[in-house]
Formats: C-alpha cells, structure tokens, sequence
C-alpha cells in the first residue's frame, strides 16, 4: 500500500482496520500523523452529528402505530377508538351529573372514546411536548383552521406548543397548546374527521369539548369548562 | 393479522433505531420538525411491509433505506444534485488547528452538498460500511468512497492534504 492508497482509504473509511494500513503506519511517519489527526477528526465529526433526539420519541412512534392496532386497554387503546369506533364498552365518563353520561348511544361513544383519549394523551404526553419546546409549521396550522372554518384569535391568546397530533390517525391532525386570559386549552385540529354530535366529555381531571366543524372536527381540552368555552368563542 | 411476538419485535426496532434514524432524517432535511415526520412516517410504512422483512439482520439497513425513500419521495422536487466533479474544497473551510467546534463542524455539514453529507452521515451515524452504502444509495463504492473522501477533505482541510498532494504528484 502506497501514500496515496492509504490516504484515499483512511478518508473514506476510517473506522476500517486493515492489516495493509497498520504496517502502512507503522513504516510511514506523514501517514501516521494523518491517522493521528483523521482520529481527532472523526470523534469531533461523530459528536458534531449526534443531534439531540426529541424526548419519548419512541413512545410517540409507538403511540401513532398503536392507533392502528385492535384496541385492548389503556391511553393507547383509547386512541385506537378513534380508528376503529368498534363499541369497546369502556365506561370511563362519569362527567355531568344529569347529562349524557348516563347512557351515552352507541352513536356518541365512540365521541366520547376519542374525547377520551385525547384528554388521556394531554394528561400523559403534553407535558413532554411542551418541555421540549418545539415549533410546528404555523402554515399548516393555519391550512387546518381554514378547512374547518375557525379563526385563531391573535388577542390574548399565545401559543405555546404546535405540532402533529398522534391522537389523530391519519396523521393530518395538529396538536395546538394555547395560554389564555383564562388558563391553558389544548386544541386539537382534525380536518377530514367527521364527528357525528358535539359532546362535552369530563374524564379524569380535564374537561374537553368534542365537536364536529365544517370539513372536520375539533377537540377542546382544559381544566375548566368556563375556559374551554371562553376560547371557543374566539375560534369563531 | 401479526402475532404479539411481531409486534414486541417491531417494538424492539423503534425503540433501538428512532435515536438513530432520527438523526439521520435530521441531517436530510436538517430541520427538527420534519425529521421526527420522517422517522415516523418510516415505521409507519416498516409496519405496512413488515412481512417484507425476512431477515433480521436486514432491518437496520431496510428502516434506513425506507427513510431515504420517503425523503427523496417528499423533496423530489426539490432536490438539486451536485455533481461529483465539483471542487468541494471551496464550499466549506471551518475547523482550525486541532480543535473541532461542534457548532462549526453542524454547520459545515450542514453545508455540505447532500450527495456527500448522505453517504458520510450513513456511514457515521449508521455505521455502514462503503459496500452497503452503495448498495443503498444505488451507486458504484469506488463512487461512494471517491464522495466520502471529498465529504472529508471539504469538512476540514486536511494538514495531511497538501502533503498528499506533493505525494501524488512524486
Ligand atoms: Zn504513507
Ligand atoms: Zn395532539
């Protein structure tokens, strides 16, 4: 092996030991020193490439597949409701004394179901979304607000996360975290998703508002119904 | 319909391959937003052809090739490639002495012509060796170690580049 072979094969590959390159070295000063420095390099090269990896990935890939699988039990079950709409008898609302949770119709359990799961994917994950601070791509947020005919009020309201919303299967759901005069409101955008009524869900400690839009459906999440509301208003 | 044993196992590829892939996606697109879309856009389409997988020892290269897939399918339009001819040493001229920055060096790959920032991160970041990067990105390995090479030589100018150069012209 000449200077030339070994410097050609040192750069495209460095990591690779040859028997032919270490007796190369080990006669060849210049190329040793290369070696020594294409090293260096490599190390500098490997930790400028190793990016920060946004927190509970895995989980997040792993929570949009779920929603593609049969429902069991659980967050992701819940999610995959929304999929499947299969009447998975789950009685989780115990919300509003004297409103629909009594006997929900099998027509607005499945609403329920995704109310549901939503406020469970709020509780568990949003929390980590927001930690990780990342902006979403504003214009496909505004594309989603058009298609079902709301308008996001630029008075008062701040937002502090956007993104894709996993709880929403085919992938075009937008996951919009909003500060308000009167608390935080997860909205979540899902044109294309028809829901069949408008239902108010109180599961867990949140509160969410289900409601069908013009080419879509919209779901409303706070710890409040008088903030839910109150945001609501602006949107239209 | 998949049994839970394909399931676990496809769990198992996510949970050892997104870091990676990520990355990966990240240096394609270099925006954070669009490479987690990516990596979850290439298990969703792993799950789909998961009976596509016969070997096991295959998924890291197969989940690699699907992301690359998809990129390429995404930016098409977009995509300008650079011919190889092209002198790369004027492109990018960052690291001093012996200290690398990490900044700087992000930004240099970031700069760099995406026939050989691809080729180089497959390599760095998926530990391919130049016979499976070729097989990948459809092109020769004397191809593929000719842009490695250059990938290298337009990070840094090497100290050891003029004196191959004296070398080359003996
Ligand atoms: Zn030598
Ligand atoms: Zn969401």
């Amino acid at each position: 092996m000449n200077c030339f072979e070994f410097r050609r094969k040192i750069l495209a590959s460095p990591r690779e030991r040859t028997r032919e390159r270490e007796q190369h070295v080990r006669a060849c000063a210049a190329c040793e020193d290369l070696a020594n420095e294409v090293e260096r390099f490599e190390a500098g090269l490997h930790d400028a490439a190793l990016v920060p990896v946004p927190d509970a990935l895995a989980a997040r890939v792993l929570l949009r597949h779920k929603v593609h699988q049969p429902a069991r039990f659980g967050v992701l079950a819940l999610a995959a409701s929304l999929v499947l709409a299969v009447g998975v008898a789950l009685q989780f609302y115990g919300g509003f004394p004297g409103e629909e949770n009594q006997a929900a119709p099998a027509a607005t359990r499945s609403e329920h179901q995704a109310a549901a799961a939503a406020i469970s994917y709020v509780l568990d994950y949003e929390p980590q979304l927001l930690a990780e601070n990342r902006a979403g791509d504003p214009g496909e947020m505004r594309q989603a607000l058009v298609q079902l005919g709301l308008r996001l009020p630029a008075d008062g309201v701040t937002v502090r996360y956007l993104g894709k919303c996993p709880v929403v299967p085919d992938g075009t759901g937008e996951h919009i975290v909003l500060k308000t005069a009167l608390g935080q409101v997860t909205l979540i955008l899902a044109p294309g998703r028809s829901f069949a009524s408008r239902e108010v869900v109180a599961y867990r400690d949140r509160t969410a508002i289900i409601s069908p839009a013009r080419a879509g459906g919209y779901i409303l999440i706070s710890d409040s119904q008088k903030t839910i509301r109150h945001l609501e208003k602006m949107l239209m | 319909m998949l049994f839970d044993s394909e399931k676990s196992k496809f769990e198992t590829l996510v949970k050892a391959y997104s870091p990676e892939l990520y990355r990966y996606a990240y240096w394609q697109c270099r925006d954070r937003f669009l490479a987690e879309d990516l990596v979850q856009e290439t298990f969703a389409r792993a799950w789909q052809a998961w009976d596509k997988l016969r070997d096991d020892k295959a998924a890291k290269s197969w989940l690699y090739t699907i992301l690359r897939n998809e990129h390429a399918r995404l930016f098409e339009r977009k995509r300008v490639e650079i011919d190889d001819g092209q002198e790369l040493n004027d492109i990018v001229d960052t690291a001093s002495s012996s200290v690398y920055d990490q900044l700087e060096m992000r930004d240099a790959l970031k700069a760099l012509p995406a026939s050989y920032r691809e080729p180089l991160l497959l390599q760095v970041l998926g530990g391919f060796s130049c016979a499976e990067i070729a097989g990948m990105m459809e092109i020769s390995e004397g191809a593929v170690m000719t842009r490695l090479t250059r990938a290298r030589l337009a990070l840094r100018k090497m100290p050891g580049l003029n004196a191959g150069r004296r070398m080359k012209a003996r």
